[in-house]
């Protein structure tokens, strides 16, 4: 063993990174932006509360105490918890009705002989209609409600029952409310793997194809730029295509992963992502120089996307200008229309919209290679 | 029919920049239909510059070039065979591959590039190695498989960029053989090379200096305009004489 060679291979590498200054760039960003994306998702501050609509039926009943409106006292309950945020509606249809439309987290209703059952020691239950299939927007609601039912019956000898004859009773508008964290999951790990595979795949392959100076013979010829990135797309599609239908296959036969949509809606909506996730490949390596670089766009170009995209938080409590960057994100609405699609069996015209914007990014990231090849030729 | 012009590239008062850097500094060229023209000068003269600009990839930032009687790019770039300096091909793919898939960009059927690579294979001396990947070839191996993805199209104008570079003299030979026959069967060649007993094989060199041609005409007329013996001599005579006259 000798010391001053060690050093000397040490002192190699600082000076290797001194000469690097992008890589001492990230390794300053990437840990930054990460902590401060976890600090403000865990943290209590700067996030909005979850929208719950909330229908009050409770006629109330008289009791040794007086007058008593248990239904009142779970709304002012839920009300006091800071991550909700209660928007009294008139009717359950309306309150189903702002779930559906995605207005509200979920919806509260609460019958109108709520008190009188539980004061005359009758079974009762408060429903909370959720959309059934994100967990991330539906979870806080469930238990929030569940956490004010239960703050309720513990003051019940206050007010005059003993036992807990009160219950929540959930009820989803798609999917489910109990159905395994898997079937959740499983579109998250299918369009977060299908775009950081496909990713990783074409910005290395067209560095390579820069490199090794292949492009430059493409450029060369009479091939249009249009003409080399729609050829690339072509095959990079297919590539991940099948790569997205391997997981897709894996996913619904050996681990039982519900599909209640169309296969074909959720390949197209693979599909789409894919057009555009190729394209920003092929544009981001244009501004790397070895594959150790394009490695390094890959938390760039990730980590935004997952914790603002919905995939780990909903984008519905976050501050206002971070949800709006959020819609430009691609795997945010890849996110929700799998989800829609394959946990609550929604058809096209229900994803429409979320397509539409996959769409837009496609061809914009389309646009983007076309001029990042521009730079090859001339 | 179009009558075909008589100069396979013109260029006039040609001047390309990077940066403050003037990689061609008002080159004034021409190439004759039919010859061989050999680009001789130091690195950094502008040679490679000079080639890229002539295959489209680059812009003049100043001048006059024209290809085949038209300004380059993809309106031209089908009568144009270029073979970069090093290799550039797919590793991965074996050599008939390569050499088809480059006949494909260039409008061929798969079925006319794969005849065509089967006599290209025998001219270059690869036929049995049609198999083998890139990446297992020699580096004279590879050469000659560029070469041939360079000449798939039957280009009327072939850009040889140093063709010769780290290949053993027995195959070099080999090459400029390859080159003679393309030229006598029509094939206009521009060629840059180091080398000066290559230089001698051209119909004509032009020594090339800051970006400039510092000088034109047969190898003959060079070593007799300079008075010297050799083509090496004559591009120090000829520059001496530039600097004299630029202070």
């Amino acid at each position: 063993m000798s010391l001053s060679r060690i050093g000397a291979i040490a002192l190699r590498i600082l000076k290797q990174f001194g000469h690097d200054p992008r890589t001492i760039a990230l390794v300053v960003i990437v840990p930054l932006l990460v902590m401060a994306l976890i600090g403000y998702l865990i943290g209590d501050s700067g996030k909005g509360a979850l929208p719950v609509a909330v229908v009050n039926l409770d006629a109330g009943a008289d009791a040794s105490v007086g007058h008593v409106e248990l239904g009142e006292q779970i709304v002012s309950g839920l009300s006091a918890q800071g991550s909700i945020e209660v928007r009294t509606v008139p009717s359950e249809a309306t309150a189903t009705e702002r779930v559906r439309a995605g207005d509200a987290a979920g919806a509260l209703i609460v019958p109108a002989d709520l008190t009188r059952r539980v004061l005359a020691g009758e079974e009762a239950s408060i429903r909370v209609v959720v959309g059934g299939i994100d967990p991330n927007l539906q979870g806080p609601v469930i238990t929030s409600a569940a956490r004010a039912v239960q703050t309720l019956t513990e003051r019940g000898s206050e007010i005059g029952f003993r036992a807990s004859p009160l219950s929540v009773q959930t009820v989803p508008l798609e999917g489910g409310a109990s159905l395994s964290p898997l079937d959740y999951d499983a579109p998250i790990l299918l369009t977060f793997f299908a775009f950081f595979l496909t990713f990783l795949l074409t910005s290395v392959s067209f560095l390579r194809e820069r490199s090794s100076g292949t492009l430059e013979r493409l450029m060369a010829s009479p091939a249009s730029r249009l003409d080399v990135l729609l050829g690339y797309l072509l095959g990079f599609i297919g590539f991940a295509g099948a790569q997205a239908l391997l997981i897709l296959g894996y996913a619904t036969w050996v681990l039982d992963v519900r599909i209640a949509g169309s296969i074909w809606l959720v390949l197209l909506v693979l599909v789409i992502l894919l057009i555009g996730v190729v394209n920003l490949g092929i544009s981001l390596s244009f501004f790397a120089r070895n594959e150790l670089q394009v490695v390094q766009f890959i938390p760039l170009v990730l980590i935004p996307q997952v914790f603002l995209g919905g995939l780990v938080w909903p984008v519905q409590t976050l501050w206002t200008p971070l949800r709006w960057l959020s819609q430009l994100f691609p795997l945010t609405h890849s996110t929700v229309a799998l989800r829609g699609v394959m946990v609550g069996g929604e058809g096209f015209g229900d994803i429409a919209w979320r397509l539409l914007a996959l769409l837009a990014f496609s061809v914009a990231m389309v646009a983007v290679g076309v001029m990042a090849l521009r730079k090859q030729r001339a | 029919m179009t009558e075909e012009p008589e100069l396979a590239i013109e260029a006039e008062r040609l001047v390309r920049t990077f940066g403050h850097l003037r990689a061609l500094d008002g080159l004034d060229l021409t190439v004759r239909r039919g010859e061989i023209l050999g680009l001789v000068g130091p690195n950094g003269a502008g040679k490679t510059t000079f080639i890229r600009t002539v295959a489209g990839l680059l812009r003049p930032s100043a001048g006059r070039v024209k290809v085949l009687g038209q300004a380059p790019g993809r309106r031209v770039a089908s009568g144009i065979g270029y073979m970069t300096q090093s290799a550039a091909l797919y590793e991965d793919l074996p050599v008939r591959d390569n050499i088809v898939f480059f006949g494909r960009l260039f409008g061929m059927s798969n079925d006319d590039a794969r005849t065509r690579a089967a006599e290209l294979l025998e001219l270059v001396a690869l036929t049995g190695k049609e198999r083998v990947p890139v990446r297992s070839l020699s580096g004279g191996m590879r050469q000659l498989t560029n070469l041939a993805c360079a000449m798939v199209h039957r280009p009327q104008l072939l850009l040889l960029d140093e063709p010769t570079v780290g290949i053993d003299p027995v195959l070099r030979l080999r090459l400029w053989e390859h080159f003679a026959e393309l030229n006598a069967a029509g094939t206009t060649i521009l060629v840059t090379t180091h080398v000066m007993e290559e230089a001698e094989r051209c119909h004509r060199v032009a020594l090339i200096g800051a970006g400039r041609a510092i000088a034109v005409g047969s190898p003959a007329e060079l070593r007799a305009a300079a008075g010297v013996g050799s083509i090496e001599e004559a591009y120090l005579v000829f520059w001496n004489r530039r600097m004299e006259e630029a202070s």
